[in-house]
């Protein structure tokens, strides 16, 4: 037999497998996104510009002292809820002034970054930020500050997979 | 006078030695007689003495001995199994069979090799989403302020890293 059709033979099992591997890796990629969930943690912190204290925990959290926060001179943290982000579904955290906090984990991307969907609205509303798209690394935060409550700002902080933070 | 075909069959049969002695003769004569004939004759006896040589060339090459040897040793070998004739038709298919095994052989390559590529996206995925050293921090891809006025910083976190802050106007408290 001569190389040619032998190497047809190859030539078409190797499309063959590569479609179905191709295929497969959507299925598993779907399959892994319906199924793994990816731990998040919003940290909802309430900062005036009157002297007072830094919440310790915030400590280690040294962007809170810098350009635009550094005028705020206590910080206080209100709220820290812990979520699961499972692709493609949305997960909702309340905040003290009535609003809540959309989050949706699009997708991980090839370099392990999470890009994800993140929206501050009243219940039914639109009526603060519709839409913010951010890609973050494990465990690096992403801030939505500028809400008003209690004579202070609310700065808004999302960690994903907090247990893999290097700060 | 006899036709030329006639005359070259003559002539053969002449060289060939099979013609009779009168016969033989008379054809001698009726070419000596002129000098076409004599030529053609002369074209003939060439020509025989070529073919001569050449014959006795190859006879002296031939090993005589050799030969007869061979042909006594094929003789008193055994006499061939009566299997022998059915092993043979196997051989014929030699071809076909081989073919199929190569065949068989390429589309089990491609297999295989289709294996270990399924088997090895397979294995991939977690450690391709490890995430690089130098991909660090968070950045924004799309924001919508809505009806607010908003700003995006980029804040250094602790290890250098570019964290991502929106700040959007909420009206009672601006931004610092």
């Amino acid at each position: 037999m001569s190389l040619i059709p032998h190497l047809l033979v190859v030539t078409m099992v190797f499309s063959a497998s590569t479609t179905f591997a191709q295929g497969s890796s959507l299925v598993r990629s779907d399959r892994a996104s319906s199924t793994s969930a990816v731990p998040a943690e919003v940290l909802v912190v309430l900062a005036k510009e009157e002297p007072g204290e830094i919440d310790p925990q915030l400590k280690k959290l040294t962007a809170l002292r810098r350009p635009p926060f550094n005028s705020f001179r206590s910080m206080k943290i209100l709220s820290r809820p812990k979520l699961d982000l499972v692709p493609g579904k949305d997960a909702l955290v309340s905040l003290p002034n009535g609003r809540r906090v959309k989050l949706t984990l699009l997708r991980v991307m090839p370099d392990g970054r999470y890009k994800v969907k993140a929206a501050i609205n009243r219940p039914d509303k639109s009526d603060y930020l519709p839409l913010l798209q951010v890609v973050a690394s494990p465990g690096d935060p992403f801030f939505v500050a500028g809400q008003t409550y209690q004579g202070g700002t609310l700065i808004v902080g999302v960690i994903v997979d907090p247990k893999k933070t290097a700060q | 006078m006899q036709s030329p075909k006639k005359e070259d069959e003559k002539l053969q049969m002449l060289f060939d030695g099979e013609l009779e002695p009168e016969e033989e003769a008379a054809v001698r004569e009726s070419l000596e007689s002129s000098p076409e004939g004599m030529a053609q004759l002369h074209e003939w006896e060439e020509l025989r003495k070529a073919m001569r040589g050449v014959s006795m060339d190859w006879v002296k090459e031939i090993d005589s001995d050799a030969l007869f040897a061979r042909i006594e040793a094929d003789l008193s070998a055994p006499a061939i199994s009566p299997e022998r004739p059915k092993a043979e038709p196997p051989i014929l298919h030699v071809i076909p069979r081989t073919r199929e095994r190569r065949v068989w052989g390429a589309v089990a390559t491609g297999f295989a090799v289709a294996a270990a590529i399924f088997l090895a996206v397979i294995a991939w995925p977690d450690s391709a989403v490890i995430p690089s050293a130098d991909v660090r921090g968070s950045e924004v891809l799309e924001v919508d302020f809505g009806s607010n006025t908003g700003t995006i910083f980029e804040v250094e976190g602790g290890a250098g890293e570019s964290l991502a802050v929106v700040w959007i106007d909420d009206g009672e408290v601006g931004r610092p």
